[in-house]
């Protein structure tokens, strides 16, 4: 069964091109443009792994990564930082990997392969 | 110091003893017998006394006056034998000091030679003290010179901070105000500013300085940095406070345009990073969607190459707006002219967003004075975030925009941008036209707007805006038929095309 990643970013054509690279590579990939969207998006598929944008209109990505890690069923699950902005990596403390825009595909896609295996 | 004396006598004999017994008293004596010898000695030579007997020649008188105006401190005797000093006296009268007859007692010789070192001390005084009064009034003239001439502005002002004195530059910027208080002329103030350094002054005798905004007579704002420094009275009091300030407006403005610079850099890092990693997405979805010749995918991957290739361009060239300067360059344009020119931009945009454009310009519009460059790139602008603001909103299912132009009873040109796009809440409306704010994340730069409202205020219009969150936005612009009278140099951003 394929892993399922969710993308939230507020950017379409960033999330459309994370969609197609996730997919391209075996992995089944949903989206979610906000926080509010992101949570509600993580309680229904309940995703193997999250990417998260930090700045986005609305609330900030470290509120979506505090109100996941309030979940009981979707604390652990684990987070990769994307973010245009570097230096606020430290609000989403558990983070596995932050990576900042524009960032490396390989490097990106080697992150998601060992946190999945 | 030995004083020198001429003694004018023919008579070699009296001559002779004269010069002797008056050596004695401590006098350098040159004996001149003849008018050649006297002619010679006044011509080349400065005496303290002439000792003379005037009927040597007939031309000794007018030698003797001429020798007392050249040199005012020299004293003059005259030597007569006693049936011609009253002709003597007639001759000179009060322009020599004394009269002696001949032969001449020693202690009358005395006399008059003590009553001529007491003038000579007291004339050399006198001409002493000329001199310092004359060096006193051109360093005066001097100090005057340079409080007046110093390229600040200086005021002294007293206890009531009431201006007493103030220098020409001062005069020339905020008027001659003497004995109005300082708040008033330079601040247009009815009362006195907090934390004044001049009352400060006053109070602890220390220097104290501020950075102040003053507006000059003409109603131009001024930024200055204020000294000030106590006046002292003979006693150590404090009379009076000297205030000069320096106008740095360029330095300041210079530094905002770098600070803007700075923050110009650091918000747009981010959304830079944003459209490269959209640019590289793109770049993705071609070369999967070539590899995969799945046609659908590269038509979208070649839309969205482009759209960020745009928005790239877009960006590069709102900095280059922002970072370098020019004034406004002026033209005079048809209003109609202006407005198709507007719509011809922006008409394809609305058309492939799905957006209807309504277009009422009135006609007979005449024509304005603008930097067309520059107004149509400010009215696209607004138009623009018009259809974005459309494109944005997914509540409602037809969006349009409706553009007018029209002339007011103000004798304004107006136009009104109206949508049913997404709107604004009230905090995105207050500060719309700030400098880097977007309220479209990592799609705006936060110069569109800023740059159209400046170009809009310096042609000596206003931008008006209502706007409901959910509803739509209205912009409404007014615009002088020409340009303003204050003639403000403005310094703008430059479009290159």
């Amino acid at each position: 069964m394929k892993k399922k990643i969710l993308v939230i970013d507020d950017d379409l054509n960033i999330r459309d091109y994370l969609v197609s690279l996730f997919n391209d590579n075996g992995y089944e990939a949903y989206i979610a443009g906000d926080v509010k969207e992101g949570i509600k998006e993580a309680k229904k598929i309940k995703p193997d792994l999250i990417t998260l944008d930090i700045e986005m209109p609305g609330e900030w990505g470290p509120r979506f990564y505090r109100q996941l890690s309030q979940d009981s069923e979707l604390k652990n699950i684990p987070v990769i930082v994307i973010s245009g902005l570097s230096g606020h990596q430290y609000a989403v403390v558990n983070a596995v990997a932050s990576l900042t825009k524009p960032f490396d595909r390989e490097e990106l896609l080697k992150i998601v392969k060992e946190t999945l295996n | 110091m030995t004083k020198q004396l001429l003694l004018i006598d023919g008579d070699k004999n009296q001559a002779g003893a004269l010069k002797t017994y008056i050596e004695r008293l401590q006098y350098e004596v040159v004996i001149a017998a003849t008018f050649e010898e006297v002619k010679h000695q006044l011509g080349f030579l400065s005496w303290d006394i002439i000792l003379a007997d005037p009927f040597l020649s007939d031309d000794v008188a007018a030698c003797l006056d001429l020798a007392k105006k050249k040199n005012t401190i020299v004293q003059i005797i005259i030597l007569a034998q006693k049936d011609k000093l009253d002709i003597a006296m007639d001759i000179f009268e009060s322009r020599v000091l004394h009269y002696l007859e001949i032969p001449v007692s020693s202690k009358t010789l005395d006399l008059a030679l003590i009553s001529a070192g007491k003038n000579i001390s007291r004339n050399k005084k006198l001409e002493r003290y000329s001199e310092r009064l004359a060096e006193l009034n051109g360093t005066k003239d001097l100090f005057n010179q340079l409080f007046e001439e110093v390229p600040c502005y200086i005021s002294v002002q007293d206890k009531n901070l009431r201006i007493t004195a103030s220098n020409k530059k001062f005069k020339s910027h905020f008027g001659n105000q003497i004995g109005e208080p300082c708040f008033e002329t330079y601040k247009h103030r009815t009362s006195q500013c907090n934390d004044c350094p001049v009352a400060a002054t006053f109070q602890d005798g220390q220097s104290h300085s501020t950075e102040e905004i003053v507006t000059s007579k003409f109603g131009k704002q001024y930024n200055v940095l204020t000294q000030t420094a106590p006046i002292r009275n003979k006693k150590g009091e404090i009379t009076q406070v000297m205030e000069m300030s320096t106008n740095i407006t360029q330095i300041r403005q210079l530094q905002d345009h770098l600070v803007s610079l700075g923050l110009m850099l650091g918000s747009m890092s981010h959304g830079v990073k944003g459209m490269l990693t959209a640019l590289d997405g793109g770049i993705y979805q071609l070369e999967t969607g070539l590899a995969k010749k799945d046609d659908e995918r590269v038509f979208k991957a070649s839309g969205q190459i482009k759209t960020m290739a745009d928005k790239i361009k877009k960006m590069v060239l709102e900095i280059l707006y922002y970072a370098k300067s020019r004034e406004l360059q002026y033209q005079e344009v048809e209003v109609a002219t202006l407005a198709e020119n507007i719509i011809s931009i922006v008409k394809p945009k609305a058309e492939n967003n799905a957006v209807r454009l309504d277009i009422l310009i009135d006609k007979n519009l005449g024509k304005i004075d603008v930097d067309l460059k520059w107004m149509e790139a400010s009215l696209v602008n607004l138009l623009e975030n018009a259809v974005d603001a459309c494109t944005s909103d997914s509540d409602k299912k037809d969006h349009f925009i409706t553009f007018r132009a029209f002339k007011n009873t103000n004798n304004q040109i107006c136009f009104t941008i109206i949508d049913n796009g997404m709107g604004m809440d009230t905090e995105t409306k207050n500060k719309m036209f700030t400098l880097f704010f977007t309220s479209k994340g990592s799609q705006g730069t936060g110069l569109g707007l800023f740059i159209a409202h400046r170009v809009i205020k310096y042609h000596g219009g206003t931008i008006e805006v209502e706007s409901e969150k959910g509803k739509g936005s209205q912009f409404y612009i007014y615009l002088p038929l020409n340009k303003p009278d204050n003639g403000k140099v403005v310094e703008f951003p430059t479009i290159n095309h």
